[in-house]
C-alpha cells in the first residue's frame, strides 16, 4: 500500500510536467497536426507567411518571425488582407482573436455555464409538468424544439465547415463557425440527453425489441 | 486532406431504404424497422458526441496528443452519418415533428 502511494506522489511531478509541457504547446496546433496544408483539416488555419502551410501547425514559425525584420513586415501585409498569389490562398488574420467579440469568444466556450442553464431549466419545466402548471405536451415540445434546435445549428454548423475546408474557402467567419458549433453542439447534447430521459419508456423498449425481439415474437 | 462525405453516406442511405422496403413489404414491424434507426443513432451520437467531447476537453486543457487529429477526422466522418440519420429519425417520427410546429389549433382549422 505504502509503495502504491509513494509511486503514485512521484508520478505528480511528471503529470505536473506533462501538463505544462501541454500549455506551452497551446499557442501551436490544438489538434497535434505537423505541417497541415492548406486549406486544413480543421476551421482554425491561418496562414500568415503565404507558404500554404498552416502557420499552428509549423513548428519553426515562430523563430521564422522572431529573426527576420523583413519577414515581419511581409507578415503585417498578409495580416492587413493581402492575397498570396503564388497560391492563390486568402490569408486572413481572424483565427486567434483574443476579443472574440460578437461572433464568438476565441477558444473560450462556454460549457460548464451553458450546461448548467439547460440542466436547471429542465429540471424547472419537469417540475412545473409535475405540479401540473406545465402540460406534459407543452413540456415535450419545448425540450423537443430546443433538440430540434441544436441538431440544426450543430449539424448547419458542421457541414458548412466541412464544405468550406473540403472547396477550400477562407472565410472571415470560420473562427466564429467552430465557436457556434461547439456552444450548438452542447445544446444538442443535453437536450439529446434529456429526449432520452423524456422517451426513457421507450428507449428501455428498443433494446427489448432489438435484442430480445425473438422471445417476444413466441409469446405470441 | 478533405472529409468523405459521399462514401460514407451511401451505406447509411441504402440500409435505411432497405429496412424501410422491408417494412413496406410487410416482412419486418415498423417497430423494429424504428428501432434499428434508433440504436444507431444512439450509437452514432455516443461516437460522434463522444469524440468531440474529448476533443473539447483536450482544446480546453491545452493537451495535445498523438490521436487529436484521428479524433477530429472521426469526429467528422460520424458526425456526417448522424446528421443523415437525424433525417431518418425525422422521417420516422414525421407526425410527432409536424405537430411539434404546427400547434394543434392550427391543424383543426387547416
Amino acid at each position: 500500500m505504502k509503495k502504491r502511494v509513494i509511486s503514485f506522489l512521484a508520478s505528480v511531478p511528471i503529470l505536473a510536467a506533462l501538463s505544462l509541457s501541454g500549455n506551452s504547446c497551446a499557442a501551436s496546433c490544438p489538434y497535434g497536426m505537423v505541417n497541415d496544408p492548406y486549406p486544413g483539416q480543421c476551421g482554425h488555419y491561418i496562414d500568415t507567411t503565404g507558404d500554404g502551410i498552416c502557420d499552428l501547425s509549423q513548428i519553426t514559425s515562430s523563430t521564422v518571425d522572431s529573426t527576420s525584420n523583413d519577414q515581419i513586415d511581409t507578415n503585417n501585409e498578409v495580416a492587413d488582407g493581402n492575397q498570396d498569389l503564388n497560391n492563390g490562398n486568402t490569408t486572413i488574420d481572424s483565427g486567434n482573436d483574443p476579443d472574440g467579440g460578437f461572433l464568438g469568444d476565441g477558444d473560450n466556450y462556454f460549457i460548464i455555464p451553458l450546461s448548467l442553464l439547460l440542466i436547471s431549466g429542465y429540471l424547472f419545466t419537469y417540475y412545473l409538468f409535475k405540479k401540473g402548471i406545465l402540460k406534459r405536451s407543452k413540456h415535450k415540445r419545448i425540450w423537443n424544439l430546443l433538440l430540434t434546435a441544436g441538431y440544426l445549428g450543430s449539424s448547419g454548423t458542421g457541414m458548412l465547415m466541412i464544405l468550406f475546408i473540403n472547396l477550400g474557402i477562407r472565410t472571415a467567419l470560420n473562427p466564429s463557425l467552430i465557436f457556434w458549433h461547439v456552444e450548438l453542439s452542447i445544446l444538442m447534447v443535453i437536450s439529446t440527453l434529456i429526449h432520452i430521459h423524456i422517451h426513457r419508456k421507450s428507449f428501455k423498449n428498443m433494446f427489448r425489441v432489438l435484442f430480445s425481439f425473438k422471445a417476444t415474437g413466441t409469446k405470441k | 486532406m478533405s472529409y468523405e462525405v459521399l462514401t460514407l453516406s451511401l451505406p447509411f442511405i441504402g440500409g435505411y431504404l432497405l429496412t424501410y422496403s422491408l417494412y413496406k413489404f410487410k416482412i419486418i414491424k415498423k417497430v423494429l424497422h424504428i428501432n434499428i434507426w434508433n440504436f444507431i443513432i444512439g450509437l452514432t451520437f455516443l461516437i460522434g458526441g463522444g469524440a468531440g467531447f474529448l476533443l473539447l476537453i483536450f482544446l480546453e486543457l491545452g493537451m495535445i496528443t498523438p490521436i487529436n487529429h484521428v479524433l477530429m477526422y472521426w469526429h467528422v466522418e460520424v458526425g456526417i452519418s448522424l446528421t443523415l440519420i437525424t433525417i431518418f429519425h425525422i422521417h420516422c417520427y414525421w407526425r410527432s415533428t409536424k405537430k411539434m410546429f404546427i400547434p394543434a389549433k392550427r391543424r383543426v382549422k387547416s
